[in-house]
C-alpha cells in the first residue's frame, strides 16, 4: 500500500509561484483562486532580516477536521493518505472551509464546489504532482513513505521535517524543512 | 470554464475562437498527451521544455527531462507559455493604422496587403534617402538574426538588439580581459561573491538551481552585495547593503588588500597575466579605509572578507551578474570582478571559471571532429560598411568597441532628433518594446513623432507597436518552428507544438517573404525553416531527427578542467588522444589561451588606453548614481514577469498586477509618508507617479521598482497605465566604454 508525503524544503523555495502557476493549468483552476501558494514574508529590522518563504496548500491530514465535518460525505480519504473532494456530493455548504485549520479550502467559481490542492492525484494517479515536477530549485519532494527506496525517505533521514501547526494533531503528511537563512548581520 | 467561453472574440482583433487548434506533425505519443520537446520564449534565456498537447490543445508545460541541467523544472512565466498561447488579447492579424498615431484605431489587412505595404514604402525610403535612414530594433537572438539577415540585404547598416540595454557590459569585459566568455561553477564553488546578480527572480533555470544548492548547503558561504534585501540576499550566509553604484570601489579595496598582502595566486598571475605594475598602481589609495564612506562598508569587513576569499581561493567565484547596470563606472566594475577572479587563479579550477566545453571547443581539445558541429548559413550577411548613426565600431566614437549589430540603443532618439549623423526616416522593429525597456522614454517618444514610417513585430500590442504605422502579428514560439542553437556541449531546437491560431507567421518567414516581394533575397541560400535547419546541420540527418524527438542532443563527456590534474587524468580515460597535451604537471597549458592581443589575461588594456587614455586601468570616473538627489532609484526583475512582455498574461496578472515602489520604513516615516502613498518620483528627465510600499529590506537612500509596468497599451486593458515606467526617469548617457544603459538613477519624491 502505497502512502503519499510532500515536503516543502524552505532553504531551496525562492517563492518563485512556478508550482502555483503549474497547479492552475494542471487543475484548471479558474482565475482569483489557488490550491498552492508560497507566501514570502520578511521580517525583522534593516539590515537584520530575513524572509520566511512557506507553502500554502493543503497538508492531507492523516485526521482531516474536514472530512469529519462534511455532512455528504463528499470530503474523502483515499488508504494512500490523499483527501479529495466528490464535487457531484458537494453542496457547498462551506463547512469545511471553515474546519480547515490551514485554510487551504476555498469555493470554486465555476463548478459552486469546494476545491483543493490533490497532489494531482485524479489525473497524475500518483506520479509526481506538477508543482514538484517544475520547481527550479527542487524545493519540493514527492513520494511513497512506503517504499524504502524513495527519495522522500532519503529526506526524511538526513533532514529535520516538521509538519505545519504539528500541535493540532491532525497528522499532515506535507512537511516542511525550517528556513536556517538571513536574520544576521555583523 | 469551457476554452471557447474564455476566448470570447474581442472588438476588432479578430476571434481565436473559431480556430480550431491542430496537432503538430511534432508531437509524439505519451499515454493521453502527447508530448513535444522544444524551447521556451517566455524570456530570453531558452529553457529546453516538454509541452503536452491533449485534444490538439497545448495543457501544460514543464522542463525537457531529458535535459540534464533542468531535468523537468520550468519558472512561472515558462509554464505560462499555454497561457500566452490562448489569450485573447494576442495580435492575430496583420493591422494597418487607421487613426492618429498612438490612437490604437486600426483595420485588419490580409499579409498580402500589409507585406507590400511594407515592401512599397521601404523601397520609396531607399530610393528618397538611402536604406541607411531605416533602423532596425529586435531583442538578440532568432528574432535578431533573422532581422539583421534581412537588414543587411536592405542595406542599412542601423541594426540594434536589447543588448546595450542588458548583458553588453559582462560580455564585453571577459572579451576585453580574457579574450572571450566564460562560465561560472556555481555547481562547486565554496565561496561566491554575488553583487546583486539576482538569479532567483531573474531565473535561468540551470544557475538558480545550482545556486540555490550551493547556498542551502552548509559548508560554502554565499556573500551578497546589494541595496535591497532581495531574494538571493535572502539566501545568503552574508548580505551587506552596499550603496548603490559602489560595487567598484568595494572591489578596488579588495584588490588593494590582496596586492599589499601579497594574498593572490602569483604564480598563476606570473604566467597567464600581464599589466600587474599598472593594477598595483591604480590601487595603491584604494585602501579599506578610503572605500568607507563610499560604499558604507567597515574596514574591518573588507579585511575579513579578503581574506576569506583568499583561504578558499580557488574554489570561488567572483560573479559578474547579467545585468546588474549599476553606475556610468560600469565598465570599471566588471573590469574588477574579472581581475579579481584572475588574482585567485580560478582559471579553469573546479569550483572557479572556465572556458565553456561545447562540441567545438570538445573538438579542438580533443584534436579530433567527434561531435557534429554546425555552420551558419546568416555568415553571408553583413553589415554594410557605412557609418552608424551610433558610431558603433567605428575609430574615434565614443561606441568603438560596440558590435555593430547590436549597437547602442540609448543612442536613437538623440539622433532622430538632432538628424546627426544624417536623417532617419524609418524604425523597424520586432519583438522588442524600446518606449519600456530603454532609457529616456520621453526623447524616444518626440523621435518617434518624426519619423515617416514604423513598423512593428509582436505578439501582443505592445507599447512601442501602439505607435506603429503596420503591426505584423507574429505566432507565438509555441507555434513556430526554428533553428538549431547550441546548449551546454550539445545541441536544442524550437519545434513547432500546435499549429498556428489565427493568421499568424513566424518572424524568419515574415523578414523572407518581405525579401523576397523586394527583390533583395539573392543572398539566401534557404526558403523555408527547414532548409534552414539542414544548412546548418550541414545535412546531418540523424542529428536532425534526434532534435525534432527529443527537443535536445547532449553528449555524455566527462568534465574538463584544463588546470585540474585529477580530472584531467579522468578524461584521459575516455579521450587517450590529449595524453601528448598534457603537462608535467598534470595540467593542459598549450590549450589555454586567450584571444587579447597580448596573448594573456589583461590586468592592464593597452587598446583601451590608447583611445580612451585611464580607461585601460581600474578607475571610478562618474560612479555617482545619486546626482544631488535624495533618494537613488533602482530597479530589477520579478519571478513573475519578464521585462516588458508578459504583464497582461491573465494568470501570471493575477500573481503581480502592479509594482510598487520600495522604500526604507524608518525614512518614509521621517518624511511623513505611509504605505500606499502615491507620490511622485522626479528628475531632469522626467516624473513618475508611483505607490509607495514601505519595507524593512531596503537601505534608507534606496527605492527599488520591479521593472515593466507603467504601460501605455490601450488594447491591453489590464495593465494600460497601470503602474509606473521607471525607464521615464533613465538619461540616454551610457556607461564610459561599454555603451550600457545606467538604470540607476537619482530621484527626489513630491508630493502629489
Amino acid at each position: 500500500m502505497k502512502k503519499f508525503v510532500m515536503i516543502h524544503d524552505e532553504n531551496l523555495c525562492i517563492g518563485c509561484q512556478a508550482c502555483s502557476v503549474a497547479c492552475k493549468n494542471e487543475n484548471q483552476i479558474p482565475s482569483g483562486v489557488f490550491r498552492v501558494q508560497v507566501h514570502a514574508k520578511m521580517s525583522g529590522v534593516f539590515p537584520n532580516l530575513k524572509t520566511d518563504f512557506t507553502r500554502a496548500s493543503c497538508v492531507m491530514c492523516e485526521d482531516s477536521p474536514c472530512v469529519s465535518v462534511c455532512p455528504t460525505g463528499a470530503s474523502f480519504k483515499l488508504a494512500n493518505g490523499i483527501t479529495l473532494i466528490d464535487e457531484k456530493l458537494c453542496v457547498s455548504c462551506k463547512y469545511c472551509v471553515l474546519a480547515c485549520p490551514y485554510n487551504a479550502r476555498f469555493v470554486n467559481p465555476i463548478t459552486k464546489a469546494i476545491d483543493k490542492c490533490t497532489f494531482c492525484y485524479p489525473n497524475r494517479k500518483g506520479a509526481t504532482p506538477a508543482c514538484v515536477s517544475v520547481c527550479p530549485t527542487d524545493a519540493l519532494i514527492f513520494g511513497d513513505i512506503n517504499d524504502s527506496n524513495s527519495e522522500i525517505n532519503k529526506v526524511l533521514a538526513s533532514k529535520s521535517v516538521e509538519y505545519p501547526k504539528a500541535h493540532l494533531g491532525t497528522k499532515p503528511k506535507l512537511g516542511f524543512i525550517k528556513n536556517t537563512k538571513g536574520g544576521r548581520y555583523e | 470554464m469551457k476554452r471557447r467561453d474564455f476566448l470570447k472574440s474581442s472588438a476588432f482583433l479578430g476571434s481565436l475562437a473559431c480556430i480550431k487548434p491542430v496537432l503538430s506533425a511534432n508531437a509524439f505519443t505519451n499515454g493521453d498527451r502527447k508530448s513535444v520537446f522544444s524551447v521556451c520564449e517566455m524570456c530570453s534565456t531558452r529553457c529546453p521544455i516538454e509541452v503536452s498537447v491533449k485534444d490538439n490543445k497545448g495543457v501544460f508545460i514543464n522542463g525537457n527531462p531529458k535535459f540534464s541541467a533542468n531535468k523537468t523544472s520550468v519558472c512561472a512565466r515558462g509554464g505560462a507559455g499555454i497561457n500566452q498561447l490562448y489569450d485573447k488579447n494576442r495580435l492575430i492579424k496583420p493591422l494597418i493604422r487607421v487613426g492618429k498615431r498612438g490612437e490604437n484605431k486600426w483595420r485588419e489587412a490580409s499579409w498580402d496587403e500589409a507585406l507590400n505595404l511594407v515592401a512599397t514604402k521601404l523601397n520609396e525610403i531607399k530610393e528618397k534617402h538611402g536604406a541607411k535612414s531605416v533602423i532596425f530594433t529586435s531583442k538578440a537572438g532568432e528574432s535578431h538574426t533573422h532581422m539583421s539577415n534581412f537588414a543587411c540585404a536592405y542595406g542599412s547598416p542601423n541594426i540594434f538588439s536589447h543588448y546595450s540595454s542588458c548583458p553588453i557590459t559582462y560580455n564585453m569585459v571577459l572579451e576585453h580581459t580574457y579574450g572571450g566568455g566564460l562560465s561560472r561553477d556555481f555547481a562547486n564553488a565554496k565561496y561566491i561573491v554575488n553583487f546583486g546578480h539576482n538569479l532567483f527572480e531573474g531565473i535561468v533555470i540551470s544557475d538558480a538551481k545550482k545556486l540555490a544548492k550551493f547556498a542551502a548547503s552548509s559548508d560554502t558561504k554565499l556573500l551578497v552585495l546589494e541595496p535591497r534585501f532581495s531574494v538571493v540576499a535572502a539566501k545568503a550566509d552574508e548580505w551587506l547593503p552596499i550603496k548603490p553604484g559602489t560595487d567598484v570601489a568595494f572591489l578596488m579595496a579588495l584588490i588593494h588588500v590582496w596586492l599589499r598582502d601579497e594574498k593572490y595566486d602569483k604564480d598563476f598571475v606570473k604566467e597567464y597575466c600581464i599589466g600587474l605594475d599598472e593594477l598595483k598602481a591604480s590601487v595603491k589609495d584604494t585602501s579599506p579605509k578610503w572605500q568607507e564612506n563610499i560604499t558604507g562598508i567597515s574596514a574591518k569587513t573588507i579585511e575579513r572578507i579578503a581574506d576569506e576569499i583568499y583561504k578558499a581561493a580557488p574554489k570561488v567565484v567572483i560573479d559578474w551578474g547579467h545585468k546588474t547596470t549599476t553606475t556610468h563606472a560600469e565598465y570599471q566594475r566588471t573590469r574588477a570582478i574579472a581581475i579579481a577572479n584572475a588574482l585567485m587563479g580560478n582559471y579553469e579550477k573546479k569550483g572557479g571559471i572556465h572556458t565553456s566545453k561545447n562540441a567545438s571547443n570538445l573538438n579542438k581539445i580533443i584534436g579530433e571532429n567527434i561531435f557534429p558541429t554546425l555552420d551558419n548559413p546568416s555568415n553571408v550577411f553583413k553589415v554594410p560598411n557605412t557609418p552608424r548613426i551610433d558610431g558603433a565600431g567605428e575609430e574615434g566614437s565614443k561606441n568603438y568597441f560596440v558590435s555593430r549589430k547590436h549597437g547602442v540603443l540609448m543612442d536613437i532618439a538623440p539622433a532622430i532628433l538632432s538628424e546627426k549623423p544624417y536623417p532617419i526616416k524609418a524604425w523597424v522593429n520586432t519583438r522588442f518594446n524600446h518606449l519600456v525597456n530603454v532609457a529616456n522614454v520621453n526623447e524616444s517618444l518626440k523621435a518617434i513623432e518624426k519619423l515617416d514610417f514604423i513598423v512593428s513585430i509582436d505578439v501582443y500590442l505592445n507599447d512601442f507597436s501602439n505607435l506603429a504605422d503596420v503591426v505584423l502579428p507574429e505566432s507565438s514560439y509555441l507555434e513556430r518552428d526554428e533553428s538549431i542553437l547550441g546548449v551546454g556541449n550539445g545541441y536544442y531546437m524550437r519545434n513547432k507544438a500546435v499549429e498556428v491560431i489565427g493568421d499568424t507567421k513566424s518572424g524568419f518567414d515574415i523578414f523572407k517573404e518581405l525579401a523576397s516581394i523586394m527583390k533583395i533575397d539573392e543572398l539566401y541560400t534557404y526558403k523555408t525553416i527547414d532548409e534552414y535547419r539542414m544548412q546548418q546541420a550541414k545535412g546531418n540527418v540523424d542529428l536532425l531527427a534526434n532534435l525534432k524527438k527529443d527537443g535536445v542532443v547532449t553528449y555524455k563527456v566527462p568534465s574538463l578542467y584544463l588546470r585540474e590534474p585529477k580530472i584531467i587524468k579522468e578524461f584521459a580515460k575516455t579521450y587517450p588522444q590529449i595524453k601528448d597535451k598534457i603537462d608535467s604537471n598534470g595540467e593542459l597549458s598549450s590549450l589555454i589561451s586567450f584571444k587579447t592581443p597580448s596573448k594573456k589575461i589583461e590586468l592592464f588594456i593597452e587598446k583601451v588606453e590608447k583611445l580612451f587614455p585611464a580607461h585601460g586601468s581600474l578607475n571610478m570616473v562618474d560612479y555617482d548614481v545619486f546626482n544631488g538627489h535624495e533618494f537613488c532609484l533602482t530597479s530589477g526583475k520579478t519571478p513573475i514577469h519578464t521585462n516588458a512582455h508578459t504583464q497582461n498574461i491573465p494568470i501570471l496578472n493575477e500573481l503581480m498586477s502592479e509594482s510598487p515602489v520600495w522604500i526604507n520604513e524608518s525614512k518614509a516615516k521621517e518624511l511623513g509618508l505611509k504605505d500606499g502613498d502615491i507620490v511622485y518620483l522626479e528628475n531632469e528627465f522626467g516624473k513618475i507617479q508611483v505607490k509607495l510600499m514601505l519595507t524593512q529590506g531596503i537601505r534608507p537612500d534606496t527605492l527599488f521598482i520591479y521593472h515593466g509596468f507603467g504601460r501605455v497599451t490601450p488594447a491591453l486593458k489590464n495593465i494600460h497605465e497601470v503602474g509606473a515606467n521607471d525607464s521615464i526617469l533613465l538619461g540616454s548617457k551610457s556607461g564610459h566604454i561599454c555603451s550600457t544603459m545606467v538604470t540607476n538613477i537619482g530621484v527626489d519624491i513630491k508630493r502629489v
